[in-house]
């Protein structure tokens, strides 16, 4: 008889597999509120801010409208930025698949990019080498098509040993001083490790972690918006 | 007074009715009992395993260090010695080789002493778990050596200290079966948790207290204790039953299972018991009316027939307890190499009570009916060989009902829940009710055709003679036909599910995040046959214009319509689907949905399901902001048992092949191989993450493997013990079918004729309750995949066709054969004997 295998573990694996790219070892919900139609954009728009990242950007387990993406933009455009902020989040994504779509999101025509990864890359213990390469990549093909980008820092989970964890969080700072990109030190600064801010699985921001983490986002588009030449 | 030697002649009298009625008592015994004592002994078994993969008897689990109060309680319990402890730690953690500046990702377990509490690790070295792990040593698995070039005595870094390599590890018996790994295990000891100083704020850590309790009827109750004392909501206490799991589904269908072949067999023995009772006391008739012709009472008459009934059931009992305890003596003999080590026979006192309270109590209910038939019977009746029509009194019906609560005691004993026991009484009594409801009907309508077959005449006419039992005979051979062609049935549907589906060529390995440019390379590396899948991430916005939201979860679903699926685009079925709706995937109107600015999608029948999806709706489907309209074009399904990748939504391939998109890769490969190619994978293509299934694989393979033996073994040993009952029965009821042999040989018939009569007589009742039984168990069946087992259902129409035709080959066969003697002697013996011997 074939030695293969098991239905209930493949089962739950698989279901777990397809669950993985929402980030590793959590199932959540998500909520999907109709984001702004790509066919008819609102001609007001003075500007263009895609939020390209993983499941911190896609918001895992809150509402498209609790997201700090979503939040971002109610920010500005209550503070008179008639600017929109498009949510390119995709859960379980590495650096490598950021890469893999920057002409995608290029394509778009964003006036700035907010870039967050390489979570996903220190979860699955990927050389910090390979991500500050394509980060790297990355930055350097959205600077050449003309897009202001802000880079989100990262740090990893402690768990991981001080090694790695000390090279890893170098990679961002590093890439920001010889590209001349903004830099956010630490997209999240006061909300990672707050049991009351974070969900159940630790790593993923809540409601409120989401709206402390807008609040930190913010000054960084502000000062890129200003920098624009058409503003 | 009873007289003895008046019970001894009887039986000597009628003595191959006699012998026919013991050996069916003791073979409906001797199944009952050994598939009584064998459940038993398999249901431990079970249970133990499934305590050993779980790992304890309760879990206590946290992504924080546990609450005062709750370690309090755990505590004094653990003082008590109640229960018996060990906390279990897991995280990922970079593990270095300092000598060869190789590091990996690996997932560690730090263990406290007493870890594990049930089943073993096993090491390589075949030592102690206990004793190798200690103080500054870990144990690794086999492939964290191959990808840091380490070995057995290296140090490793891992957090702030350097470990040694003490062991390696074979077996892992509670890795969870829900389990992949983005890294080897390593094993620590609890005592260098504090050196490796990787637990603290920003960490993410799995807490578990692992449990055992010593009485095991205490597991709720303590667990109930726990959950009281835990912090809501982070911590959570599961007991090993209620773990929620596939695994749990999975035994207790196959629990189930067993105890329906229990229970089956209960009802084919009693069949049998009653239908060789009442061929031994039909045989009496004659007996009867002349012994009340010369004045005996029926109170005597009675008294005297149920004691010879006693009798024989007695020793029939006593037979087949000895027989069984035969069998459990040199079960390990006969069957070792079919079953797994540590399934035995042992048949519990208890079993062997429930089998004497069967043989003597069924003996003696089943007979209280036809025996209290004899005070109404009139000599007259049976001199003038008259139809019996006795009428039926309340004392006929309420031991009927007497026996039916006697037996549904036995089934609720059996199944040990009152409401499943009840639902199966109901079932079997209009099982029973039905079947002789329809052979009425069927008998009835029999009887008003005219066939221009002088043979098929005379056979038909034979079955409708004066005091027939054809519809009893029919009723009790539909009902026990019934009985295992369901218990084949099922048991072919449970193991198609469970076992079967897992063909050799299924994928061990999957690779993730393989980027577009990555695929050469990748195939380069991997240098086998592979399946490659495009993924392409979105969520589902609207399903017919109405938005997905958090309302449209169904309550008990595992999956939600919430959140991002994983598209992808090919143009045909994969091997283990099927299509459901829809002659193409993507149908035939493409024009008129290309002017719509609509896409065609395939959807699985799960997600379906889940959405109330249908044919022809309208999915919006939001591609990273950019919006999809697709048409609901065909419905899969997947018709193995669901372990290879599925895929919810197929588009065609021009729709998405621009989107921005990863590849997923499953494979089947060796265990040696693939350490090569992580390895390769590593230095090369660092991002592409390995996800290792085999070990976790074998593990639970093996157990499923077991499950198979042991449910195929019981399967065919109730249906061989079945299938000798049967024979007995028929055996039984000959000789209300062999008079008119005689007569046609007295008229001139060739042995030829009658030969031919009694086949057709017998392929008349073969073939009415065959198809009845078909009938009965297709449906039954169906009602315990579908409803109580949910799984799916094949009604295999070659295998009852083949069914079919063994009964009637064995009806007629057996029923030719028990006539044999008949057409051996001359007509003239018989006439002058006016009773067979």
């Amino acid at each position: 008889m074939q030695t293969s295998a098991i239905k209930k573990m493949l089962h739950s694996l698989a279901i777990i597999f397809w669950l993985l790219p929402a980030l590793l070892l959590t199932a959540c919900e998500q909520q999907q509120a109709p984001s702004k139609p790509a066919q008819h954009p609102p001609p007001q728009y003075k500007g263009t801010i895609i939020a390209v990242g993983d499941s911190l950007t896609a918001g895992l387990g809150v509402m498209e409208n609790e997201a700090w993406p979503a939040l971002l933009e109610k920010k500005l455009q209550n503070n008179g930025y008639l600017w929109q902020v498009i949510n390119a989040g995709i859960s379980g994504e590495t650096s490598s698949g950021l890469v893999s779509r920057i002409q995608w999101i290029l394509s778009r025509q964003p006036d700035v990019v907010i870039l967050e990864t390489g979570a996903n890359d220190g979860l699955r213990g990927i050389p910090p080498a390979v991500i500050r390469q394509n980060i790297s990549n990355a930055v350097q093909i959205l600077e050449n098509g003309n897009v202001t980008v802000i880079l989100a820092g990262m740090q990893i989970v402690q768990n991981l040993g001080a090694d790695y964890t000390d090279e890893f969080a170098d990679i961002y700072p590093a890439i920001a001083g010889k590209q001349g990109c903004l830099l956010i030190p630490f997209l999240l600064d006061q909300v990672a490790g707050e049991p009351g801010l974070n969900q159940a699985d630790t790593i993923h921001p809540n409601r409120k972690g989401h709206k402390i983490v807008s609040e930190t986002v913010y000054p960084y588009v502000l000062q890129a918006i200003k920098a624009r030449p058409e503003f | 007074m009873l007289h003895l030697h008046f019970i001894c002649r009887q039986v000597a009298g009628s003595h191959k009715q006699a012998v026919i009625f013991v050996l069916c008592v003791a073979l409906s015994l001797l199944t009952l009992t050994s598939v009584g004592g064998f459940s038993s002994n398999v249901r431990s078994s079970m249970l133990q395993d499934a305590r050993k993969l779980n790992g304890a008897d309760i879990t206590v689990h946290s992504h924080y260090p546990f609450s005062e109060p709750l370690l309090h309680a755990i505590h004094r319990y653990e003082q008590q010695g109640a229960v018996q402890g060990a906390l279990v730690n897991r995280f990922y953690s970079m593990a270095r080789n300092p000598q060869r500046e190789q590091s990996m990702l690996c997932d560690l377990k730090v263990v406290e002493k007493g870890y594990p509490l049930y089943g073993k690790v096993e090491l390589l070295s075949g030592r102690e778990f206990s004793a190798v792990l200690r103080q500054g040593s870990i144990i690794v698995e086999q492939v964290l050596l191959g990808r840091l070039q380490a070995r057995i005595g290296d140090a490793l870094q891992i957090g702030s200290t350097l470990l040694t390599i003490a062991d390696v590890v074979v077996l892992e018996p509670d890795r969870p079966v829900s389990f992949f790994s983005f890294g080897p295990r390593i094993f620590i000891a609890a005592d260098d948790l504090e050196q490796l100083d990787l637990i603290k704020k920003g960490s993410r850590i799995q807490f578990d207290y692992l449990l055992k309790v010593q009485d095991p009827a205490l597991v709720d109750q303590l667990a109930d204790k726990f959950y009281a004392a835990a912090e809501m909501p982070n911590e959570h206490v599961r007991t090993y039953r209620n773990d929620n799991s596939r695994i749990k589904r999975f035994f207790d269908n196959f629990l189930f299972f067993l105890n329906l072949i229990g229970l089956f067999t209960l009802v084919l023995a009693g069949i049998g018991i009653q239908t060789s009772l009442y061929a031994v006391l039909r045989e009496s008739d004659y007996t009867i009316a002349i012994m009340k012709s010369v004045g005996a009472t029926s109170r005597v008459i009675i008294l005297h027939f149920m004691a010879m009934v006693m009798l024989l059931g007695t020793v029939g009992t006593l037979l087949g307890l000895i027989l069984s305890l035969a069998l459990q003596l040199y079960f390990p003999t006969l069957f070792a190499k079919i079953l797994p080590v540590n399934v035995n026979l042992t048949i519990p006192w208890m079993v062997v009570f429930q089998g004497l309270l069967l043989g003597i109590m069924v003996v003696s209910l089943f007979s209280f009916l036809p025996l209290q038939r004899i005070k109404n019977l009139k000599p007259a009746f049976i001199f003038r060989k008259e139809t019996d029509r006795a009428p039926q009194g309340l004392l006929h019906y309420s031991t009927i009902l007497i026996i039916v609560v006697f037996f549904l005691g036995l089934v609720i004993w059996q199944l040990k829940d009152v409401r499943t026991g009840i639902y199966f009484m109901l079932g079997l009594c209009s099982l029973i009710s039905l079947t002789a409801l329809i052979t009425q009907a069927l008998l009835k309508v029999m009887k008003k055709i005219t066939f221009r077959s002088l043979i098929f005449r005379q056979a038909l006419r034979g079955l409708f003679r004066p005091n027939n039992a054809t519809r009893a005979i029919i009723t009790t051979l539909s009902a026990s036909l019934a009985v295992l062609f369901s218990i084949y049935l099922i048991d072919h549907n449970l193991r198609a599910t469970f076992i079967e589906s897992y063909p050799p060529d299924l994928p061990n390995a999957y690779f993730l995040d393989i980027q577009p440019n990555q695929q050469k390379e990748f195939t380069d590396i991997l240098n086998m046959k592979a399946e490659y899948f495009p993924i392409i991430r979105a969520r589902l916005a609207s399903i017919n214009n109405q938005r997905v939201n958090r309302a449209k979860r169904r309550v008990g679903m595992r999956d939600t319509l919430t959140r991002e699926f994983n598209l992808t685009y090919r143009n045909s079925l994969l091997k283990d689907e099927q299509m459901l709706e829809g002659k193409t995937l993507f149908g035939s109107r493409l024009e008129e949905l290309h002017n719509a600015g609509e896409v065609p999608v395939s959807v699985l029948d799960t997600v379906a399901e889940m959405g109330n999806i249908n044919l022809g709706d309208l999915l919006v489907f939001k591609v990273q902001g950019l919006a999809i309209k697709a048409r609901v074009t065909s419905m899969r399904t997947r018709t193995e048992s669901k372990v290879r990748p599925f895929f919810y939504f197929v588009f065609q391939e021009k729709t998405l092949k621009d989107a921005p998109r990863t590849i997923f890769s499953a494979a089947r490969i060796d265990r040696s191989q693939l350490s090569k190619v992580q390895n390769k994978l590593v230095s090369r293509l660092p991002n592409i993450s390995v996800i290792d299934i085999a070990s976790t694989v074998e593990i639970l393979g093996a157990i499923m493997h077991r499950m198979s033996a042991i449910i195929e073994f019981f399967t065919v040993f109730s249906i061989a013990a079945g299938l000798l009952i049967n024979v007995s029965s028929i055996f039984a009821t000959r000789l209300t079918r062999i008079r008119e042999a005689v007569y046609f040989k007295v008229l001139g018939a060739r042995n030829s004729f009658v030969v031919k009569v009694l086949t057709y007589e017998n392929l008349i009742v073969g073939l009415f309750s065959a198809a009845l039984a078909t009938v009965i168990s297709q449906v039954g069946s169906w009602i315990i995949c579908r409803q109580v087992f949910n799984i799916p259902y094949q009604a295999l129409p070659a295998s009852t066709a083949i069914m079919v035709a063994a009964t009637l080959v064995l009806v007629i066969v057996v029923g030719l054969g028990a006539s044999i003697s008949i057409l051996q002697q001359k007509p003239i013996g018989y006439l002058r004997d006016e009773r067979t011997n």
